[in-house]
């Protein structure tokens, strides 16, 4: 991507730079991890030892296996002690990342204000009406000319021209109309021609 | 992970002259690819990332108990030298003791961990090195659990690439993806 600027930058800097939040966030993580650590190690601890408990009830020793139950319900305290210290820890951290990207959305929109800004500058209102009117009467301007040159029909004579054509066309509807077929009187005669097996089923036909 | 017998990746596996460096070169260039092809395989397969030369006669694919044959050093060598000249193995130190196993290249190491950190919208993100390689969220990725070595080797790849930049603060490591 760095290409399509030319040489730019030769350097492989293209790399993702590492902000002081960055490094904030690095923190947080390591501490989350370290806890997700701690926690993986408590629970299986807690497994191990609930086993035992069985085993040392099966044995008999009914003294030996409360004081691990004990022990058990001390790691359970620890445990969800320092879950909620995680949940902590992960609040912060997305809170961080979500300000980051917070701030990357109010960038972006004062760069595009800014470069909308400059748009409108270019733009100017009193302008633009100049141009429109300098257009209109180059335009007519142009309409004039063709007219002369093209040998000059005045107006009048447009619209006399215009009236011999609309006569003509009605003219020509009018003949139309007379040469189209009558209606025809003679549906008896036309059946003579049809043979008497199918005049039959048509006078059936014709009785429905 | 159910127990996949050698034999099932590779036939030659049972077959006793396969463990005999071959004289003939044709036969030796189709036996070494068919070697090649096997340690790759098995590699992939139990996720083995990298290779101590001291342990290589206890290397599952190296012996056969079952018809009672085992690989001499030599054949190792050989063997060895072939995957390295083939780029599916770089050894760490000039003394050639220990090597990671790159049944992937380390450029589609990178495109698979690039790809995994994009489909879920990680781009732009810190990650420790833990998380990616030990965290639950990663624990269906085809570089969970990779051996830390292979894992920078590949990061140095994405770095090449510019696509990632690994720092570490405090003694925590991290990288940046783009």
């Amino acid at each position: 991507m760095g290409n399509v600027f030319g040489k730019k930058s030769s350097k492989p800097s293209k790399q993702p730079a590492i902000t002081e939040q960055d490094r904030a966030i690095l923190q947080l993580k390591q501490q989350r991890d370290r806890l997700n650590q701690n926690r993986r190690r408590v629970e299986s601890q807690l497994d191990r030892e609930r086993e035992v408990a069985k085993q040392l009830l099966k044995n008999g020793q009914k003294d030996r296996a409360l004081l691990l139950l004990r022990k058990k319900k001390m790691l359970e305290t620890q445990l969800t002690k320092s879950e909620n210290i995680l949940e902590n820890v992960e609040r912060m951290t997305h809170d961080l990342e979500f300000a980051q990207v917070q701030v990357d959305v109010v960038n972006s929109l004062r760069q595009g204000t800014d470069a909308l800004k400059k748009m409108n500058d270019i733009l100017k209102l009193e302008d633009i009406e100049q141009l429109m009117e300098d257009s209109r009467e180059a335009i007519e301007y142009q309409n004039e000319v063709s007219n002369l040159l093209s040998g000059g029909l005045s107006r009048a004579d447009e619209q006399d021209v215009e009236a011999e054509l609309d006569e003509l066309i009605r003219a020509d509807e009018a003949n139309q109309l007379g040469q189209l077929p009558d209606v025809p009187h003679h549906r008896q005669g036309e059946r003579t021609r049809v043979s008497p097996t199918k005049s039959k089923q048509r006078v059936l036909a014709e009785a429905d | 992970m159910a127990a996949t017998k050698i034999s099932d990746i590779s036939w030659h596996h049972d077959f006793p002259p396969f463990f005999t460096l071959q004289p003939n070169l044709d036969t030796r260039r189709k036996q070494l690819d068919a070697w090649c092809s096997l340690v790759l395989d098995y590699c992939r397969l139990k996720k083995v990332c990298t290779f101590d030369v001291n342990d290589a006669s206890k290397f599952p694919p190296f012996f056969n108990a079952k018809i009672n044959r085992q690989l001499d050093n030599n054949f190792i060598q050989v063997l060895l030298e072939e995957l390295r000249s083939r780029g599916n193995i770089e050894w760490e130190d000039k003394h050639k003791r220990r090597c990671l196993v790159l049944w992937k290249s380390p450029e589609e190491w990178a495109k698979t961990i690039y790809q995994w950190i994009t489909a879920h919208g990680m781009n732009g993100t810190v990650c420790t090195f833990y998380e990616l390689l030990h965290g639950d969220d990663t624990r269906s990725a085809e570089f969970h659990n990779i051996d830390p070595h292979l894992f920078r080797r590949v990061l140095m790849e994405l770095e090449k690439r510019g696509q990632a930049t690994v720092f570490s603060d405090n003694g925590a490591d991290g990288v940046k993806f783009s």
